[in-house]
């Protein structure tokens, strides 16, 4: 914990739709984020000098242009593409041969220079409810690639975890975490730090814009910048676009709910608390105006075996989980 | 704990003492049946694993398979340090109303009283089962309490009524044969019930050093109490420096005259069981901040718990809040002990843990009949006279 230390510690968010780095500097922290997502577009000399000249990240492989991150969504819209996602549901997507070379370029973009040797401790989704899911797989392989980026200690953090580490220092890091992300939504509990519980529902982000697509006709893309330009709750809900977008987001939050509520009721040994605790939602799912008090509504009317205290956004929720993942690994 | 964690402004700091005084998941919930069916089920394929690892790979290696199983190594008990040679203390002189040790101790006699004679059975502690060690009757270690008893401030002007409730307390304990030694506020050491004799002092509990086991200490062990009251924040007991002073001075002389080895030195919070739902600490006097070091003993909180280690025992997740850190160390110690005596028989934890609180059932039995017996007894030669 001394700064010497601080300056060697990177938290990393590896979620389905962005790849987040947190750093500590002096008392501040650092942020910087990259779309974990990718287009390709044929190749030419031309593109290719011109992307070098714009400092944009690629690569060319047979015969094409791999455009990673940020520039990955304003290409994939002005040429009328989808972008692709190394990772889906949380997880390395095994329908994208290349997924593990693609995130390994797009964590490099998101690093700042000369941290190889830091300590790093990235996150990783929980278990998804009634699968049985193998998440190891997934968190070796990332693991790995951490290793090979030169990076000799590499942990682990829960998602949701890391959201309670993020937000929650006035209770002891007593209470539920939400982290509402692209692929996923990750919840866990903590009692004194300690991980009592986690899961994670695989309706997030991309479930909604994909949901909302499929009823409307409109591009999966269209419908993102719809969403995360001007979708809010208890808004013009005459407009279709809008209309599927408030349906999708309830059903996200009431398969947050209801997993949380199957959860703690299958769980004979959740510690008794003594008080109600709070919970902190964070990730892009809950940056719609409405969002805390939408899901508030469905969490009360849940009527939780674990009382809840208050429902709280995240002070800054796209890098809730990264600045967890950098607490955590500054409190090893 | 969470008192302590408040008092740490940088929450990097206040989650490091948490994650390391709490503990991770490995351990905490999991005492036992402290694991969710929810989490047993998404978790089965690895717990397979891990017994199957624990049962197949050599003794030599299983820590460090251990570690990736689990995320957590096992926790090595430290190497027990050679006993130091205790220095005698002898009588200087013996009154009526007290007796005067060459270590300092004066202990006040005026509030004795005979009990039961002590007799006890102790346990040989075996490889694969315990055997009967045979009937005994000196002590065989010492248990720690706090009396819990009515307190007011510690100041002069209070004099009066310190030494007033002091008194009262030592009345109550006489009556009822509490302890053998109860240390008063100012440090004075007051004898209850006679060495030679039990008291009622540890009801269920149970200890082990490395040859014998005891059960239900009220006969093997000596009791002394700290008159001083647990803190209801953070379950410190304050006691004051003379009764530190006077612990210390007792102990040596208890020690001395019987040679009581300093493992068998414990508090009541550790010690003390409860049959019924196989939980330990269910008294929790001095569960933190027994002073050890200064009262002149390693620090035996760390021992490896032997409830835990010998006879299944688990613990309630509260305990892990009201219990030091030591504390916590000697359950995990305890904890691994059996896991690894059940890898040595090549059964799993489980099956292994409930055989052990099958064979404690049987003692306990065992145990109660015959002191049944023992009581038959000495009311029939009654009679008799």
């Amino acid at each position: 914990m001394s700064s010497k230390s601080e300056k060697s510690v990177i938290g990393l968010d590896i979620g389905t739709s962005r790849i987040v780095a947190a750093q500590r500097v002096g008392d501040e922290d650092q942020f910087n984020a990259q779309l974990n997502a990718f287009v390709t577009i044929p190749h030419s000399k031309f593109t290719e000098n011109s992307l070098k000249r714009e400092n944009v990240p690629h690569a060319v492989a047979d015969g094409q242009i791999l455009i990673y991150g940020n520039e990955s969504a304003r290409l994939a819209d002005l040429l009328g593409h989808e972008i692709r996602r190394p990772m889906t549901r949380g997880v390395l997507n095994a329908s994208e041969q290349q997924s593990l070379a693609q995130i390994a370029e797009i964590v490099k973009t998101t690093l700042p220079a000369s941290t190889s040797g830091a300590k790093v401790c990235f996150s990783i989704p929980a278990p998804t409810l009634g699968h049985e899911e193998n998440l190891t797989y997934h968190e070796a392989t990332i693991r790995q690639l951490l290793e090979q980026l030169g990076f000799p200690e590499v942990r682990s953090v829960n998602e949701g975890v890391a959201v309670i580490y993020s937000e929650l220092e006035d209770t002891n890091y007593t209470g539920i975490g939400v982290s509402c992300g692209g692929g996923l939504c990750n919840v866990a509990l903590a009692y004194m730090s300690v991980p009592v519980l986690s899961f994670s529902v695989t309706k997030g982000g991309d479930f909604i814009d994909s949901s909302a697509a499929g009823v409307t006709g409109e591009m999966v893309n269209r419908i993102r910048l719809i969403k995360e330009e001007s979708f809010r709750f208890n808004g013009n809900l005459g407009d279709k676009i809008m209309q599927a977008l408030a349906v999708y987001y309830d059903d996200m939050i009431q398969a947050v709910v209801d997993g949380l509520r199957t959860t703690l009721s299958g769980s004979r040994h959740v510690p008794r608390f003594g008080r109600a605790v709070p919970l902190v939602l964070s990730g892009g799912g809950v940056l719609p105006e409405g969002f805390r008090e939408r899901f508030e509504k469905a969490l009360r009317a849940a009527a939780l075996p674990v009382p809840v205290t208050e429902v709280r956004l995240a002070r800054d929720p796209l890098n809730t989980t990264a600045r967890g993942a950098l607490i955590a690994a500054l409190s090893e | 704990m969470e008192w302590r964690a408040r008092r740490i402004a940088d929450p990097v700091a206040r989650l490091h003492y948490l994650r390391h005084t709490v503990g991770d998941r490995t351990w905490w919930p999991e005492a036992e049946e402290g694991r969710s069916r929810v989490w047993m089920r998404r978790n089965r394929r690895a717990l397979a694993w891990s017994l199957a690892a624990l049962v197949l790979l050599p003794a030599g290696h299983w820590g460090a398979r251990w570690t990736r199983l689990t995320g957590r190594a096992p926790v090595m008990a430290a190497e027990p340090a050679a006993e130091p040679r205790l220095s005698p203390v002898w009588l200087v002189e013996q009154q009526r109303e007290f007796e005067w040790w060459s270590n300092g101790l004066r202990v006040e006699r005026r509030y004795e009283v005979e009990n039961e004679p002590r007799r006890y059975l102790a346990y040989l502690v075996g490889e694969e089962a315990l055997e009967m060690g045979g009937t005994r009757s000196a002590p065989a270690g010492i248990v720690y309490h706090t009396t819990e008893s009515q307190q007011t401030e510690f100041q002069e002007g209070n004099a009066g009524r310190l030494k007033y409730i002091g008194e009262s307390l030592l009345a109550y304990v006489r009556q009822n044969r509490s302890y053998h030694y109860v240390i008063d506020r100012f440090g004075r050491v007051w004898r209850v019930v006679r060495e030679t004799d039990a008291a009622n002092h540890a009801g269920y509990s149970l200890w082990a050093d490395g040859e014998r086991a005891y059960l239900n200490l009220n006969r093997s062990f000596l009791g002394v109490s700290v008159e001083a009251q647990s803190r209801p924040e953070d379950g410190e007991a304050v006691a004051t420096p003379a009764q530190v002073h006077a612990l210390r001075l007792l102990t040596e002389m208890l020690r001395a005259k019987y040679e009581i080895g300093a493992a068998n030195c414990v508090t009541h919070a550790q010690v003390s069981v409860n049959p019924s739902n196989f939980r330990i600490a269910y008294h929790t006097d001095w569960a933190a901040h027994f002073p050890y070091a200064e009262i002149g003993l390693p620090g035996n909180y760390e021992q490896p718990h032997p409830a835990l280690a010998l006879f299944g025992f688990s613990y309630d997740p509260a305990l892990v809040e009201s219990a030091g850190a030591p504390f916590r160390r000697g359950l995990l110690l305890g904890e691994d002990r059996l896991r690894q005596t059940a890898t040595a028989q090549g059964l799993p934890a489980g099956q292994w843990r409930r055989d052990r609180q099958h064979h404690y059932r049987a003692m306990l039995k065992q145990l109660q009949a015959r002191n049944e017996k023992t009581a038959q007894d000495a009311a029939d030669h009654t009679s008799d006279e």
